[in-house]
């Protein structure tokens, strides 16, 4: 999630949230397959439609589609695969949410807001 | 214990959560695939050429466990290995991995030769499509790693 989250970083996440938040925040939630605490940002909520593969799918009523900002091009310079997120495993049901993140605050010199995908 | 670390120690994160990218090790070979498409083809023969009907129930579950293997190391190849610009070289690709991966599916639920030996044609199909895009020189440590 660099550079808008880096190692280390220490967030303050609401774990109250009852639905998916809107696009372009930040959560997390349990991940499908590996069942891991993960975080990722919302690109699309419940309804929405997001190209997958060559087509598209309609997410369900209680699904989000959770991305890394990193793009396929930048993990790889770095010498990783492909970032493991909903191009991976999919959409994402309600029940595996565990909150938003709102603000971080640590380090000290990074307090504050998290920043936009491609800030 | 001063203060500073005792409030430190207090607003420290207690979870800590993941925002990985997969690592690959780079190392493919369709072989692992036909290793294990081979088990499956020796299986029914196995079976063919024995009455024991637990013999034959344990044919049955290893050739469900190696075809498995079958798909897992052919998924690995197709999502892992191959690029969207290798369909220039192999523009039946897609087409190649769903007839193969439709294939192990037969071979699970069969125990007719012909249904192995068609599976290790298509895994054959797979190993040349790894080699005309690269792979045989790309993706193997050359020489054993000292």
């Amino acid at each position: 999630m660099v550079p808008a989250i880096e190692p280390g970083d220490w967030l303050v996440v609401n774990p109250l949230a009852s639905s998916w938040p809107r696009r372009g925040a930040v959560v997390v939630f349990h991940e499908p397959i590996s069942d891991a605490l993960a975080i990722k940002r919302v690109e699309a909520g419940p309804g929405e439609r997001v190209r997958f593969a060559d087509g598209y799918l309609t997410l369900a009523p209680d699904e989000a589609w959770l991305v890394a900002d990193a793009p396929a091009a930048a993990t790889a310079a770095a010498g990783f695969g492909p970032p493991i997120d909903s191009t991976r495993f999919g959409p994402v049901s309600r029940d595996r949410l565990v909150g938003r993140v709102l603000f971080r605050y640590g380090p000290l010199r990074r307090f504050g807001r998290i920043a936009g995908a491609h800030a | 214990m001063s203060i500073r670390s005792a409030t430190l120690r207090f607003l420290e994160p207690r979870t800590t959560v993941q925002a990985h990218c997969d690592l690959p090790c780079g190392i493919y070979d369709p072989e692992q695939a036909r290793i294990e498409a081979e088990s499956c083809y020796r299986v029914i023969e196995k079976y063919a050429a024995n009455e024991d009907s637990t013999f034959r129930t344990r044919a049955i579950a290893i050739k469900e466990e190696r075809a498995e293997l079958v798909k897992h190391h052919l998924d690995v190849l197709w999502h892992d290995y191959f690029k969207p610009e290798h369909l220039e070289k192999v523009p039946n690709l897609h087409d190649l991995f769903w007839q193969a991966n439709k294939q192990v599916s037969k071979v699970k639920a069969s125990t007719d030769l012909a249904d192995a030996k068609r599976l290790l044609e298509l895994i054959d199909e797979v190993d040349a499509a790894w080699k005309i895009t690269g792979g045989e020189a790309k993706t193997r440590v050359a020489g054993r790693p000292s």
